[in-house]
């Protein structure tokens, strides 16, 4: 049901000031304990490691392309050497020779869609009263940037949350009424969190929006 | 008590008709009752999606496949993942089908044994057991109604239809007629409401007995047929009167409603006898437009060759017309004699009953004026909701059997596979023993089915648990200063969590304790 993760979406609150609130719906595993955190950045470790190897390992079999008269020219910079020289690059030369053109290609691939690969989802709503609102949606990946849609305060004509058949199911949505357009916006369209979550964004984001009624009195 | 009902069938609004007036008035005076009901239909076109109309009331309009006027392709399971995700988000209870050509419904209440909730089905319609089409719904019928806990038929003549049809125990088949909105079908005399006249009480305003209008001899006297033209309406039938009427009687004049694939014919006959000057065809009328087409005519004419109740001539008859129909299916349960002329459904006994009542109104001898008082003491949507209401306390098992099955004795007539009178066991293994006995082969195929059904349900529970469901919450109410405990339920949102099965222990141990 919850995209590449087990984990169900969470809300994070933050507001920096009293007119500005962001709301963070996201399905990472939420890391408190020391154990956790550990894992976490040994994994950032390990995927940081495997992503450089596939690298050299792309870059030594480019160079093994030439072949013999790339060897014979003997121009290569100092850098280049240094990563030949190293065990890696060593390991790398040794694989590219041994591993056929579609292999490598293959394993590239593979390996770089495994490595940026984002494994969670974060989808955020960005409330600034008297400019706006801005819907963010993670991207799947770590190399793209995510889909962010900001909305003038004077385009919003309501926000409000309904239902709708999606799959084999129906589900609760924060949609945003913008003038001129056919369509709702849907605020966190790929999570589409529970009943419970979504009641307290509205809440936190009508009374970001628009002015308390102790403000007003 | 209060149960979270759901009312399930292919037919509803935006498409016109009598079962989808039915189920909404139905649906809203149970909300009155301080039921919380919602309506699941198919979708249609335009409308799609989770909708909420007055009062409260919300329908889901299931996105599906549409075959044949209006109603869904008929696929077995593929709607229980949808309905189980509705019926836990909603909290249902009873589950409330309508219409025996609804394949919708049908699927809603095997899934809904399945699921373990209460069910009841409410047939509008007649069948024959003659012709294919009928023998094949016949034996879907059976199929649905095998373990049914109560079937609500509109009208006596329904009732043996359906209990012939689906070999069903007459006890556990209730008659509960429709009713109609008597305040928008009065008759021209009355002034139509305005909305502050619908605020005040129709008791305190008692409105007195119009003075009775006379008919001249020579003034001209206005059939109304308001019908779909479809052959089972018995459009052939008036195709046939109408010259015949018009010849022997010459200030007579007709208005004709409505349309279907006999427009044609309708229209040929017109013009083939040219009769364009006393015949008025009106075309589609929508349905808050037939009481002012009504009240322009003196006698309502309805050939319909099957019925199982005729609402709509309980409409007329409000309206202050005379009435002649066919003695056909339920019609003659419907208004009393005073209101009616009856005929054979053939053209000369129908067109002889026109005659008389026409001599009749010529007479004077009707007194059509005070037929909206009388029709509106006999039907009302009150009392209809009051008598399912009941039906819903019966199959839950809050009336025990004797209160709910009058002048029965208890244990006499009950097949094995029942356990208490009319609360029929959820138990996997009688409930195979119900489908079973539907005939050599069907039985074993509809225990197939049930099967199938029943893994799907497991399946579901484990890919898609109960605990990720978003509770749905209700529609908020207003608290009535009566019966405080009554409405404790009213505030929150995630309350009526007790299910039938707890109630009716609860019942149980009350039971004991006497």
């Amino acid at each position: 049901m919850f995209p590449s993760s087990s984990h169900p979406p969470t809300l994070h609150t933050t507001a920096p000031t009293p007119s500005t609130t962001l709301f963070t719906v996201s399905t990472r595993s939420p890391s408190h304990t020391l154990l956790a955190r550990s894992l976490h950045y040994l994994a950032l470790l390990l995927r940081v490691i495997v992503g450089i190897a596939i690298i050299v390992l792309f870059w030594a079999k480019w160079r093994q392309r030439g072949g013999d008269e790339a060897q014979g020219l003997g121009e290569t910079a100092w850098y280049e050497d240094m990563v030949l020289s190293s065990p890696v690059g060593q390991m790398a030369g040794w694989a590219a020779r041994g591993l056929s053109w579609t292999w490598v290609v293959g394993g590239t691939m593979i390996g770089g869609w495994a490595v940026t690969r984002r494994g969670y989802t974060e989808e955020s709503l960005l409330v600034l009263r008297g400019l706006g609102i801005q819907t963010s949606s993670s991207s799947p990946t770590y190399l793209s940037t995510p889909t962010t849609r900001f909305i003038p305060t004077t385009a919003i004509q309501d926000i409000f949350i309904h239902e709708a058949f999606k799959g084999f199911e129906v589900r609760f949505y924060l949609a945003i009424v913008v003038q001129g357009e056919e369509d709702v916006v849907v605020v966190f369209p790929t999570l589409l969190p529970n009943r419970h979550i979504l009641e307290t964004v509205w809440r936190g984001a009508r009374a970001c929006l628009y002015e308390p009624a102790a403000a007003k009195a | 008590m209060p149960y979270n009902i759901a009312m399930i069938s292919d037919f509803f609004f935006p498409q016109p008709g009598g079962v989808e007036s039915h189920i909404y008035q139905l649906s809203t005076k149970l909300i009155d009752r301080g039921h919380k009901v919602i309506i699941v239909t198919h979708a249609y076109q335009g409308r799609t999606g989770v909708r909420y109309l007055t009062n409260g009331l919300k329908v889901y309009h299931v996105p599906f496949f549409v075959v044949y006027r209006e109603t869904t392709f008929p696929t077995v399971f593929s709607f229980f993942p949808i309905f189980r995700n509705i019926v836990i988000r909603e909290q249902i209870e009873i589950v409330h089908g309508h219409a025996s050509l609804s394949s919708l419904c049908h699927e809603a209440i095997l899934h809904a044994r399945t699921m373990g909730l209460r069910t009841v089905f409410t047939d509008h319609s007649l069948f024959g057991f003659a012709d294919a089409a009928s023998i094949l719904t016949n034996k879907l019928l059976k199929f649905t109604l095998s373990d049914v806990d109560h079937v609500i038929c509109v009208s006596h003549t329904c009732k043996e239809n359906t209990v012939l049809r689906a070999s069903l125990d007459p006890l556990m088949v209730s008659v509960i007629p429709n009713a109609v909105v008597a305040e928008n079908f009065r008759p021209l005399s009355l002034p139509t409401t305005t909305p502050s006249d619908g605020l005040t009480s129709p008791s305190s305003t008692h409105t007195p007995v119009p003075a009775p209008h006379h008919l001249g001899p020579n003034s001209t006297i206005t059939i109304v047929v308001i019908s779909r033209l479809f052959y089972n309406k018995g459009t052939d039938l008036l195709i046939a009167a109408i010259p015949r009427i018009l010849a022997s009687h010459p200030k007579v004049r007709f208005i004709i409603a409505g349309t279907g694939p006999k427009a044609i014919d309708l229209e040929q006959m017109i013009e083939r006898n040219v009769l364009q000057d006393r015949v008025e065809l009106l075309g589609p009328v929508r349905h808050e437009e037939v009481r002012d087409v009504m009240v322009r005519g003196h006698i309502y004419l309805h050939p319909s060759l099957t019925e199982a109740f005729g609402t709509v001539i309980v409409e007329a008859a409000s309206c202050g017309l005379y009435v002649v129909c066919t003695r056909v299916g339920g019609i003659p349960e419907v208004l009393p004699a005073h209101m009616t002329t009856f005929a054979k459904p053939e053209e000369d006994d129908l067109v002889a009953a026109t005659g008389k009542a026409i001599a009749l109104l010529r007479a004077n001898k009707i007194r059509t004026e005070k037929f909206h008082e009388q029709v509106k003491l006999m039907y009302s949507w009150t009392d209809v909701a009051e008598r399912t209401e009941r039906v819903y306390d019966g199959i839950s098992g809050v009336l025990s059997e004797e209160e709910f099955y009058v002048g029965f004795r208890s244990g006499a007539g009950w097949s094995a596979t029942r356990g208490r009178a009319g609360v029929q066991s959820f138990a996997l293994i009688d409930r195979l023993k119900r489908y079973y006995g539907c005939g050599i082969w069907a039985g074993k195929l509809f225990c197939l089915c049930v099967i199938v059904d029943y893994l799907l349900f497991v399946f579901l529970e484990l890919w898609a648990p109960r605990a990720s469901i978003d509770i749905a919450r209700n529609w908020p109410k207003k608290v009535v200063l009566h019966g405080s405990a009554k409405h404790e339920e009213s505030g929150s949102g995630v309350a009526r969590k007790r299910s039938a099965r707890h109630r009716e222990k609860r019942r149980d141990v009350e039971t004991d304790n006497f």
